[in-house]
């Protein structure tokens, strides 16, 4: 493996979104399918009200964010350019938390099933010891669109 | 209130039209300097699902007159994406199950639906 696709790894170079609309701040782990982000959102993040707090689609961001990090990470390991990735669907997603920005919030995905460029992804995004929120979403991955 | 959620507001093309006893529709039009497209993606702008979702949200928290928080997504299909300047058409039909308040939305497109999802919503002490 090469030193430039080693992990921790910055998300912006796996996944085509761009700030304001990039929540993932770095890929940490990624074994088997599975794959582990970390983020902080800003102050000024167009989701986060006057007191900070962050609008609860965040999380189902993160969760379509992360999985497209984490394949970006494994096109770029097999020498590919990373996919586009495009959330189509949402089997459930609950909300159980919140948080606010400047909050550490890391996110787990695993990947239940992929056929041909879908992906069924479930995930959950945590703060601290708090699942915020957890379910299961649908991708589809464009290869190579960047 | 947050950015996006203003953004949204400030994106509406018409009034909220009633339609059926639990049943409104309203027009949108996400101009490209929208602050939902930003970033997503550069040269190739689409409306992100989650801004789809918000928007029903915020439609509903006119609507009602309330502050709501988005406690559950089920059955959402993001069928064809939403660019710049299209009109976009927000219905939603709002109902209660079991003392919990849902509300079905379709976002339509020239007539074909874009997006479909079920939302369950909760108040909220104090708006985003």
């Amino acid at each position: 493996m090469s030193p430039e696709v080693a992990l921790p790894m910055a998300a912006s170079l796996l996944i085509p979104h761009r700030m304001p609309m990039r929540l993932v701040d770095t890929l940490l782990s990624v074994h088997a399918g599975c794959g582990v982000t970390e983020s902080v959102l800003p102050r000024t993040s167009m989701m986060a009200d006057g007191e900070g707090r962050l609008d609860e689609v965040v999380f189902m961001e993160l969760i379509a964010q992360s999985y497209a990090a984490v394949k970006g990470y494994m096109d770029l390991l097999e020498g590919k350019p990373a996919g586009e990735g495009f959330l189509v669907g949402v089997r459930h997603m609950a909300f159980t938390g919140g948080a606010h920005a400047g909050d550490l919030l890391r996110t787990s995905v695993r990947t239940v099933t992929s056929f041909g460029g879908f992906a069924v992804v479930e995930g959950s995004v945590t703060r601290g010891d708090e699942t915020v929120a957890s379910g299961i979403i649908k991708l589809w991955i464009v290869e190579g669109g960047r | 209130m947050n950015a996006l959620r203003s953004g949204i507001r400030a994106s509406a093309a018409g009034d909220i039209a009633r339609i059926g006893p639990e049943t409104v529709v309203r027009r949108y039009r996400f101009a490209p300097g929208f602050i939902g497209f930003s970033g997503h993606f550069p040269g190739n702008p689409i409306l992100p699902a989650i801004v789809q979702v918000c928007a029903v949200v915020s439609l509903a928290e006119e609507e009602g007159g309330k502050a709501l928080r988005l406690a559950a997504v089920r059955s959402a299909k993001f069928l064809s994406p939403i660019r710049p300047d299209q009109e976009v058409s927000i219905r939603y039909r709002r109902r209660v199950d079991s003392a919990e308040e849902f509300c079905d939305a379709t976002l339509s497109v020239a007539g074909k639906t874009a997006a479909a999802f079920q939302l369950r919503l909760a108040e909220e002490e104090t708006p985003r």
